[in-house]
């Protein structure tokens, strides 16, 4: 049970990239908080600072009250869980889960007792004397995930641990991990650039961009209320559909169309209109007529991708949104559909500052 | 079988034809190998005036057992101090001393070169590679006059010290701890693992097959030794079995004979190692 406590941290490389630009975070103890963002935004760099693997250039960080900006990692009574397992490939599933508590000096009877009942746990005792090349990627994560367990540390700490596993695996093993959190109660900050787990796995998500936490606070939250544009494209799946528009004082349009209903928003200025596939629905008098394109078919609903005609484009491509409906709605392709939207739930971003409007 | 040898083909894409002139090729690079040593094998069972009369000889004779007992049983140099089992012993430290010198010592450096900081690590790696432009044939002279400064002339450290300076090891040993996952490093960091544990506990057992393979190697190279173990001892006692083949005359049958016995050692040496040694090097 530990709080984290990150104060205006910064970290330029030495070759001059500027990862993190100066992030305020607090985490409460025994909260799960899940990082997301773009390849490149920053995510790993700011876990291994919290890690000891990289060290901060600017700011501070405090595990409990106490500042560690410059204790050694195997000090910081933190654990990680590397996206490649990083398992000691010459060791046991004994050896690997024991050796951080071998080398903290723990009695041999102890670490067995601890090795035995985190492998229950993770449904690995039966492979306790095999080599990691003797198990398969589901089986290796878990030893990951058992050696940082045996550890009792103050922080877990998970960088993109489910990435190399299929599909299937990774849904399991992300229900597994949030049941194990809340199990031990354990503080944990967990990396992914996949939104279904941050969405599923987080008390809050932090979403990083650039270096800078663009935004936090409870999944949900985010989803129904992002702060901006960035935001809002970047928490949903399918991705929220965006259109460009222009407020006239009566009317929001983008090109031919004329959307009512919009009142305080800054005139002749670039706007950008946000709504979620799920709030689109098919309406004779709806204000949005959409050439079909594509019909996914997903089992319980349908994703339907289309054309905006008349509406402004961006570049030369066509403005196309997502619809998703219910599995009996199969319109023909290149047909016609109009549909319509409750204003109140439309999102309005500033399109140069991304800062949300309404 | 059958589906394995079509499963080959279907990656290969080669026909039974073309795999029969593949082996071909191999087996004529086999005997073209071996031939050498079959060669000397068989003339160290003649007799000396055969080998004088009619060279070398293919097939096998019949004065085996003399030579072999007149080799084990030759002394030589002044008062009768070198024997085969006094050349054997030397031949042993010698070569022995530069692989487990060379090993660890290039083990280390490399350890050092890799997995720590330190300043202008790139022009440390390269001026280390540059000792591979400087065999100990072309700084004779210089390490004479060194080994002579140091007071260890006539003496097997005389011998193995200068040979250690072989980079080789080294840059075998960097590329081997370069293809290791960064994480392991930091997964062994977060495990309280220190400089040392980690290269006790983790490199070390990962690099055992790479430092066998790095070991037959020095083996040779301190077993082969000719020259300079010949201008820094002047000590009969030194003696080492490559230096005695000159001694006992090369066409000779016990001449022959003692070359057998010279390629014996590291023959078995790799013999032991072979499966270390192909893993390291194939991987
Ligand atoms: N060791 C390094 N030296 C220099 N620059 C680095 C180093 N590691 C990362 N960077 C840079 O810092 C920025 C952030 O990298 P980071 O690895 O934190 O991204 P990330 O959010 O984890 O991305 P991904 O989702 O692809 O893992 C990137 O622009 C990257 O190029
Ligand atoms: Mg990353």
């Amino acid at each position: 049970m530990s709080k984290v406590q990150l104060s205006n941290v910064t970290k330029t490389y030495p070759n001059g990239a500027e990862a993190v630009r100066g992030v305020d975070m607090e985490v409460e103890s025994g909260e799960f908080i899940v990082f997301v963002g773009p390849s490149g935004c920053g995510k790993s760099t700011l876990l291994r600072m919290v890690a000891g693997l990289e060290s901060v250039t600017d700011g501070q960080i405090q595990i409990d009250d106490r500042l560690i900006n410059d204790v050694s990692p195997a000090d910081r009574d933190v654990a990680m869980v590397f996206q490649n397992y990083a398992l000691y490939p010459h060791m046991t599933v004994h050896g690997n889960m024991s050796y951080g508590l071998k080398n903290r000096g723990m009695p041999k009877q102890e670490i067995n007792a601890k090795v035995v009942e985190a492998a229950k746990m993770l449904k690995i005792e039966d492979f306790l004397d095999r080599q990691p090349n003797q198990l398969s990627g589901g089986q290796r994560q878990r030893v990951a995930m058992g050696r940082a367990i045996v550890r009792e540390p103050k922080v877990f700490l998970f960088d993109e641990p489910l990435s190399n596993l299929d599909a299937k695996l990774r849904v399991q093993m992300r229900i597994e991990i949030k049941r194990l959190q809340r199990r031990m109660n354990v503080t944990s900050i967990y990396v992914t650039h996949d939104q279904t787990e941050a969405m599923t796995l987080a008390d809050r998500l932090a979403v990083i961009n650039e270096g800078k936490i663009e935004q936090m606070g409870a999944p949900i939250e985010l989803y129904n209320n992002p702060a901006t544009l960035f935001v809002a494209s970047f928490i949903g799946s399918p991705q929220i559909n965006l259109l460009p528009a222009m407020f006239d004082g009566q009317y929001l349009s983008s090109g031919d169309l004329k959307l009512e209903g919009f009142v305080d928003l800054p005139q002749s200025k670039e706007l950008v209109l946000g709504i979620r596939p799920d709030e689109l629905r098919l309406s004779d008098d709806g204000q949005f007529p959409m050439r079909v394109d594509i019909v996914e078919q997903h089992g319980s609903d349908n994703l339907i991708y289309g054309a905006i005609l008349g509406a402004e484009q961006e570049s030369d491509e066509e403005t196309e949104f997502c619809f998703k409906t219910s599995q009996d709605m199969l319109p023909e392709l290149e047909s016609n559909l109009t549909l319509g939207f409750d204003v109140d739930r439309a999102l309005v971003f500033h399109k140069d500052t991304g800062e949300r409007l309404r | 079988m059958a589906s394995h040898d079509s499963q080959y083909q279907a990656v290969v894409g080669k026909s039974r034809l073309s795999t029969a002139v593949a082996h071909a090729i191999l087996v004529a690079g086999l005997v073209f190998l071996l031939a050498p040593i079959l060669l000397i094998i068989a003339s160290s069972t003649h007799s000396t005036s055969t080998l004088q009369l009619g060279g070398l000889q293919w097939l096998p004779g019949d004065r085996a057992i003399e030579n072999y007992a007149r080799v084990i049983s030759f002394e030589a140099g002044f008062s009768d101090r070198i024997t085969p089992m006094g050349m054997l012993g030397n031949s042993l430290i010698i070569a022995i001393g530069v692989a487990v010198l060379t090993t660890v010592l290039s083990f280390l450096s490399a350890y050092a070169m890799v997995f720590f900081r330190l300043p202008c690590k790139g022009f440390v790696f390269w001026f280390v590679m540059v000792t591979l432009l400087f065999p100990l044939e072309s700084r004779f002279v210089n390490t004479f006059g060194v080994v002579v400064s140091l007071g260890l002339i006539n003496t097997h450290a005389a011998i193995v010290l200068p040979a250690l300076a072989v980079a080789l090891g080294t840059f075998f040993f960097r590329q081997h701890f370069l293809t290791m996952p960064k994480e392991l490093i930091e997964a062994a960091t977060l495990d309280g693992a220190g400089p040392f544990r980690f290269l006790k506990d983790i490199v070390v057992p990962l690099s055992i097959s790479k430092a066998g393979a790095i070991f037959v190697i020095a083996f040779m190279i301190g077993w082969n030794q000719f020259l300079w173990p010949m201008m820094i001892s002047t000590n009969d006692d030194l003696y080492t079995l490559v230096r005695g083949i000159g001694l006992i005359g090369q066409e000779s049958g016990p001449g022959m004979a003692l070359v057998v016995i010279t390629i014996l050692p590291p023959f078995f040496l790799l013999l032991i190692f072979q499966r270390w040694f192909y893993k390291s090097l194939s991987v």
